[in-house]
């Protein structure tokens, strides 16, 4: 049912969403502008919510002081083979916990998604042992196989499962009578159909693998091998100390993409988790 | 083209019985309705046929073949579900071909067959569109063409029309009739509306809680139900029902006497339920009295809800009745039109 709201009401309602966008359109302004500001400009007191003097250098020096084109690439193919693993994985195991039958079916599925209450920073002790025992440390492999194999598929799991068991039966059997065994079904039908879960579960997976932190400084040791959010904590001058502007500068270009990734997606996005009936 | 038969056919869930052996037998071309209340199990039934549910007993067999174990691509049939079941993300077009192209047609017959089966149902105009662009009644259409386009040996339609309004309903139910008129495919239908069952049937199939209880032809089933429950069932308004006693004067039902048809007399002193339908009361001086409840003027006949002795029965009769709730009048109950039934749903007496 529409509602009429009156002139006024939709006014308030404007500014209210204006004063709600502050807490998280201020980190986002201050971390662009900052990284363009010479570093006394940074703390300054007044804070310059607009820099009164611009250093393009900052962005020149990300480069130099780092291999930062291959560290984005790192984190580049990374996220890709994570987001594209995960889809499928998830996928299919998302369409057997909706779809086939078979014994204790929802045990496992409650088992499996158990492994979301496990907490990382559990796992990651046994996880380096057994990484390191298959001579897999200072390697890219822990990052991609811990993820697709691990809690953000489970995740992506539930999202996918969640979709797979609105889908109306008759068009399975409609296609069981047009000819089509359960794989055919599976990538004929219901895939296609999944579009917007799917792209939510990419979505999810690209910022998780994208903003891996804990993992990264874990299992990688040599600069050629830092993914982004690792690199961004070696900006620092001989003292330790960090070189705020230049930082923030690589912060701005490690958070570009998922930016433009979220803008074209968005759509996809609030659709597939209206799919699973999950709130943001 | 091909023979339907049914023998001994059950499906049970666990402990509970869904249907209990069902025997039947479709001939080649015929256009058979399986038709009953909600949850009588003929949906399930269709389903058996189809090969969308496993069967706990007997056997199905399609054009002389035990089809019982083979999945339902193998058993050449095609089938029209409640919901069309159109694949959303496929033109009409690829709807409608989509079960050739995965049997290895190629791309030229699945042209030809999909714009001959356009051509008939009028979707040539809509070849290009999405499911979701169109009507209901265009939906419907659609599902009929990606049926008929394989050319099966069996169509199988499951309540296909109860998506649809009223004045739709007719429209198609009439389409339905005339694509099997033409093509001659042995279908089978299922619906829970009688109507449907006696204006689209060769034969009719009366299920109730999983068995069947009259197998015929519709105008058979209308005027020789075979129990109570096929005379409630088939026609609308449905069938008046009073008990009561066979006796040598006539039915003893509470507070009033009815005439009987002839019939032998040992039965006589049985309690009986006499059955009569609503047209097959006349306005007659000699009749029996009833007390009118509710007049309701239908244009070509009037519903008239009346007391007969102590039961409430409606009757329909071609004259204008222009009496008021409370006046008196005098009904004959068409002696060859009384149905006698035993009681608890027994069978038909006369």
């Amino acid at each position: 049912m529409k509602t009429e709201i009156s002139p006024r009401l939709k006014v308030f309602l404007y500014g209210l969403m204006c004063v709600l966008l502050i807490p998280f359109v201020f980190p986002t302004w201050w971390m662009v502008t900052s990284s363009v500001k010479p570093i006394s400009d940074i703390f300054a007191f007044p804070p310059q919510l607009l820099p009164q003097s611009y250093d393009w250098t900052t962005y020149r020096k990300v480069f130099e002081l780092q291999p930062f084109v291959h560290q984005y690439w790192n984190s580049a193919y990374i996220a890709a083979i994570v987001t594209f693993g995960t889809m499928i994985v998830s996928s299919m195991a998302g369409y057997a916990f909706a779809r086939i039958k078979f014994p204790f079916a929802n045990t496992v599925f409650m088992i499996v998604l158990l492994g979301l209450l496990i907490p990382s920073e559990v796992t990651i002790v046994p996880l380096f042992q057994m990484f390191l025992k298959a001579g897999m440390v200072n390697t890219h492999w822990p990052l991609i196989l811990t993820p697709i194999f691990g809690a953000p598929s489970v995740f992506a799991t539930f999202v996918m499962r969640q979709f797979f068991v609105t889908l109306p039966v008759e068009l399975e059997e409609a296609a069981r009578v047009d000819g089509l065994g359960r794989f055919k079904i599976f990538r004929k039908i219901a895939l296609p159909l999944a579009k917007p879960a799917l792209a939510s579960v990419a979505i999810f997976t690209f910022l998780h693998s994208w903003n891996l932190y804990l993992e990264p400084i874990v299992f990688l040791s040599s600069a050629d091998k830092f993914t982004l959010p690792q690199a961004l904590t070696q900006y620092t001058d001989a003292y330790g100390g960090p070189m705020w502007n230049i930082q923030l500068a690589a912060a701005t270009l490690t958070a570009l993409p998922v930016l433009i990734v979220f803008i074209i997606a968005q759509k996809q996005f609030v659709e597939g988790l209206a799919h699973t009936g999950l709130k943001g | 083209m091909a023979e339907v038969t049914l023998s001994r056919v059950q499906k049970s869930y666990g402990a509970l019985d869904i249907i209990h052996g069902a025997d039947l037998g479709i001939h080649d071309g015929e256009f058979v309705v399986l038709v009953g209340p909600s949850g009588c199990g003929k949906s399930t039934l269709l389903r058996m046929i189809a090969g969308l549910e496993t069967i706990t007993g007997g056997t199905i067999r399609i054009g002389g073949r035990v089809v019982n174990d083979l999945d339902p691509k193998d058993r050449d049939i095609a089938m029209v579900f409640q919901n069309y079941a159109l694949y959303p993300h496929m033109t009409v077009a690829t709807n409608m071909g989509f079960s050739l192209e995965h049997r290895g047609t190629s791309k030229a017959e699945i042209a030809e067959r999909v714009n001959w089966a356009a051509d008939i149902l009028g979707l040539t105009q809509l070849l290009d569109r999405y499911p979701r662009q169109l009507s209901g009644g265009q939906r419907q259409r659609v599902a009929m063409g990606r049926a008929i386009v394989r050319n099966p040996q069996v169509f199988l339609f499951d309540e296909p029309l109860s998506n649809l309004d009223a004045k739709l309903r007719v429209v198609m139910r009439g389409e339905i009739k005339s694509l099997h008129q033409r093509l001659k495919t042995t279908t089978i239908y299922v619906t829970h509306d009688q109507v449907e069952a006696m204006t689209m049937a060769d034969k009719i199939v009366v299920l109730n809680a999983g068995k069947v209880e009259q197998i015929g032809a519709p105008l058979d089933l209308y005027d020789r139900p075979a129990n109570q429950f096929v005379a409630g069932f088939i026609g609308s308004p449905s069938m008046n029902f009073l008990d009561g006693t066979i006796t040598e004067n006539g039915f003893a039902a509470p507070g009033i006497l009815l005439p009987l048809p002839q019939m032998s007399l040992e039965v006589n002193g049985r309690k009986a339920v006499y059955g009569i339908r609503p047209e097959h009361f006349a306005l007659d001086d000699s009749g029996v009295p009833a007390q009118i409840l509710l007049v309701e003027p239908m244009g070509s006949e009037t519903q008239v809800t009346m007391k007969l002795g102590e039961t409430e029965v409606t009757g329909v009769f071609r004259e204008r009745i222009l009496l008021s709730s409370g006046a008196i009048i005098r009904v004959l109950p068409d002696r060859a039109n009384i149905h006698l039934f035993a009681v608890d749903g027994g069978p038909r007496l006369n």
